[in-house]
This record gives C-alpha cells, structure tokens and sequence, in this order.
C-alpha cells in the first residue's frame, strides 16, 4: 500500500475556556440572566491554531516542519495523526500512523520495561499476538538488557527515549509523526535511530518531524514546511525551505 | 451518527486493549502496598460490621436479616456508584493518551467499566464470608445476578461516556455528582428496606437506583429481583443509551479540544 497524507484547507480553532465558561453553573446562571449580560459573559474566545492548510505528503517523503514557537507545528502534527478532527477542511490518511510525540505516552513508572513495551505497543495498535513475536527484536533494539526487568522511573530520558522509539517503530507503520524531543538521545543512539528511520522510508513510508534542530532537519529530511502563526508559509525542498526561514527571520530582527 | 457507532464498535473490538488498561489500573493500586485494591474490601467490611450493629438496633431487626441485606445492598452501591464517580473522569484522565494516539473514544470507557468489574469482584469476599455466617439461601435464582451484573456493566459504558463527555466540557460536574451520589445513598433502600416506607412503597422502585441494586442483591440473597425493579432498569437503560448516543455522535470530534 501507498502511504499518503492529503489535507485541504484544513482549519483548527481551539476554544479556550478559561474561568466561568468551564463551569456549568456559570452557564446555566446565564441562560438563566439572559439578554445582554449573558452574551458578553458568553463570549468564547477561540484561537485559529491552523489556518486553511492544504499538502499532500506521497509515499517515500521525509517532511520537516519548521516554525517557531507556536507556529502550530505540534498541532499539525496532531491533525496528521487523526487526534484533531479539524474545524474545517478535509483531512486523508493513507497508511497505519504511528506518533512519537511524547515519550512518556502510555508509560507506567512503576511497571517494568517489558511490560512497558507490552502497554505501549498495545496502544500503537499492535495486537498481543503481535508484541509476543517482536518483543525480542524490540528489546535488542533498545540495548538496554537487564535494565528492561527493572521499574522505568529508574531509566535516564535518553534509556526511556530508546524504549518509545523501539515500540513506535517495531510496528513498521507506513507514517511516522515524530517532535522536537527526539533530541534527547546519545550520538551513537541517534545514528542508530537514524538508520531505522532510512530504511524506513525506503520501505515507501513517510515520516515527520518538527524540530528546530537544522543539522538533524537537513540529514534526515527532504522536504520542508514552513509554518506561521497556523498558516502554511511553503512546502518544498528542505535547503530551500530553510534558507526562507532564515531570510524572514533576519527581517523580522531587522523590522 | 455512523462515526459515533463505529468508534464504539472499534472500540470494543479492542478488548485486549482496555482489559490491559484496567488490569494495569488495577495492578497499580497493587504497588507499595500488599493488600492492594483487598483494603476496600477491608473497609467495606468494617462499615458493614459496625453499621450492621447499629441499624439493626435502630430499626429494631434481627441482624441475621439485616446484615446480608446490608452488605449486598452496599456491594452493589459500591459497584454502581464507582462507575458513575469514575465516570466523570473517563476522558479527563485519560487525556495524555486522547491527545497522542488516536484510539476509539469509547476504548477509554470499556477499560473503566472493566476495572470497575475487576475490583468489584474482589468485594466477593465479603460476600461468601456472609454466606457461611448467616445461612444465606443460593439456588437457581442466585444466577439471576449474571443479567442484573451485565446490565449495570452496559449501563456504566453510557454513563462513562456522557458523564466523561460532560466534566471534560465543564469541571465542575464532578463535585456536582459527587454530592449526587451521597444524597441517592441515603434515599436508596440500602441502609433501610423499602417496607418501611409503609403504603409510600412504591415510590422506592421508581427510584433507578435502587432498581439496579435490586437486580444485584436480591439474586444473591436467594430471592428473584422485584419485577418493577427491571422495568425500570431496562428503561433507564434505553434511554441513557439513546441521550449518550445523541450526544456522543454530536461532541465526538470536540472531546479532544476540551480534555
């Protein structure tokens, strides 16, 4: 099968509920005042996190997402990944998705490393059957040996880094959405990681990755989006992409 | 409306998933301490011994009679009224896996009917204990809690959605419920049979509450459930599962944004 992602003009807003509007009592004492008052307390504020976004990422691209602090990558990543349904516009994914946004995800510190790898997997929707049969490629993959029979809170970021990547991508999912914190690995666990990842794609998969690291961007990356403030500045050839980056940021110090 | 049903389809399809999230949940109340999830059933134990004294002398009856009745009215309760707390956080709790992966939404409330079942059956204890003690009948109408067992568990599945659904949109619910929850207990015929409420009678077997406790504890003390009892329980159940429904096909997409 060919992995593929399409978005069309995709939008997300986000409500932000901040004080009264999260309280259901507040909100019936306002359908209760009625009339003006009740519009004004009313008044949801909404943020526009992704604004009218349309790319199509085919088979074999390894796209990079660049933009600063708030530009809405991580968000984009979540529309990608099917946990944000967007406000507006048509979002298809082609291809089983595997995220690694958060290392903690799914991992319980008290249980130990194999038992860890058996829930996460659970949640990356492999089946029982199926995490039987690659635990011990998993667990070679990790190469952290006897420190799998021992509870997770004793593991360093970059032991527990080892472990998420492992069961993301023992799965061999068709895409995969990775952020920013995939740094935290040893040089030698990153070109390992690294090498997974290109054999990866060579399996006609897709992978993404926002980050601000661009030695990493331009080494494991072909393509680039660059986003700001929610929109979709451009999408092309990763040098190109930066190169843009770079020239908007120099004007903006500039301005 | 057809996305809302295939996310609790896929997501009962999952069973090993959320058996595996419950049983952990579980396992967890395990860690640090020996007893595990046995020291409610400990404390349930306390409470009905003392409070089994002391009611029995209040309302002036054999305690021979009261105390099963008191401990089975209360087994049930603890089971009921764990799925509708945990209810309100289904999707709150659950909110670093809802904003990472995509799973069914209804994933989340299978595994809480699950681990509310899984503890629960540890309060069995309790159960036989009173069993031997007090010459408590079993016999065939004893398998009738199955259904009465069954039809709480479906109707915790509801409840876990639109309560989750709720007090992921708006934060204070569950203190709300939670003040709920006590005033039922009292209202309930768990402390006190519905006898005493005398030519009034009826008015307890309208009350859902105690139509499900009903279905639960009268099979275990070797009597059939009051017919009123499932009407009432078939009907609360229909009509949950029709306005969770509704509401879960129209907030599906939104529980992500507010967890």
């Amino acid at each position: 099968m060919q992995a593929s992602i399409s978005l069309q003009n995709v939008s997300v807003e986000f409500p932000i509920y901040q004080g009264g509007s999260r309280s259901l009592k507040k909100a019936l004492l306002r359908a209760g005042t009625g009339g003006g008052i009740a519009r004004d307390a009313a008044n949801r504020v909404t943020v526009k996190a992704l604004n009218g976004i349309s790319a199509t990422i085919e088979h074999g691209d390894r796209v990079a997402l660049i933009g600063s602090n708030g530009a809405g990558k991580t968000t984009l990543l979540r529309v990608m990944a099917g946990v944000y349904e967007p406000t507006s516009g048509q979002v298809a994914i082609e291809g089983h998705v595997s995220p690694l946004f958060d290392v903690g995800l799914g991992l319980n510190p008290d249980a130990t490393g194999l038992e860890n790898i058996r829930m996460r997997g659970l949640l990356m929707g492999m089946h029982p059957q199926e995490i039987r049969e690659r635990m011990e490629e998993i667990a070679e993959f990790t190469e952290l040996g006897d420190y799998l029979s021992m509870p997770v809170r004793t593991y360093s970021a970059g032991m527990t880094l080892r472990l998420a990547f492992a069961v993301a991508t023992a799965s061999h999912p068709e895409i995969l959405l990775m952020d920013e914190w995939l740094l935290a690995g040893d040089a030698h666990f990153l070109e390992k990681a690294r090498r997974r990842l290109t054999d990866f794609v060579e399996r006609s998969s897709i992978l993404v990755l926002a980050s601000h690291t661009e030695t990493l961007l331009t080494e494991w990356c072909d393509k680039a989006i660059l986003m700001e403030r929610g929109a979709m500045l451009a999408f092309g050839p990763v040098q190109e992409v930066i190169a843009l980056y770079h020239g908007r940021q120099a004007g903006e110090h500039v301005g | 409306m057809r996305l809302a049903l295939n996310d609790i389809t896929d997501g009962m399809s999952r069973r090993w998933l959320w058996s595996a999230m419950a049983w952990q949940d579980v396992m967890q109340r395990y860690r640090g301490s020996l007893l595990g999830p046995f020291w409610l059933t400990i404390s349930t134990a306390i409470m009905i011994s003392t409070m089994g004294v002391l009611y029995s002398a209040l309302f002036k009856m054999e305690i021979g009679e009261y105390l099963p009745f008191l401990t089975l009215g209360l087994l049930a309760w603890n089971l009921i009224s764990t799925l509708i707390t945990d209810g309100c956080q289904t999707f709150v709790a659950a909110e670093n896996i809802i904003k990472q992966i995509r799973l069914p939404l209804s994933t989340h409330a299978f595994r809480l009917v699950w681990r509310a079942l899984i503890i629960a059956a540890h309060n069995f204890v309790v159960y036989v204990v009173v069993l031997f003690l007090f010459d408590v009948p079993v016999g065939a109408v004893t398998l009738l809690v199955v259904p009465g067992i069954a039809l709480v568990a479906a109707n915790g599945i509801w409840v876990a959605l639109l309560l989750g659904m709720l007090c992921a949109r708006f934060r204070d619910i569950p203190q709300i419920i939670a003040s709920l929850i006590q005033i039922a207990f009292f209202m309930t015929p768990i402390l006190w049979k519905p006898e005493l409420l005398g030519p009034n009678e009826y008015l307890a077997h309208l009350n859902p509450f105690f139509a499900f406790v009903d279905l639960i504890r009268a099979p275990l003390l070797g009597q059939a459930p009051h017919a009123m009892s499932w009407v009432v329980a078939l009907a609360v159940s229909a009509g949950g599962c029709a306005l969770a429904l509704a509401l879960f096909a129209k907030f599906r997409s939104r529980i992500a944004y507010w967890v």
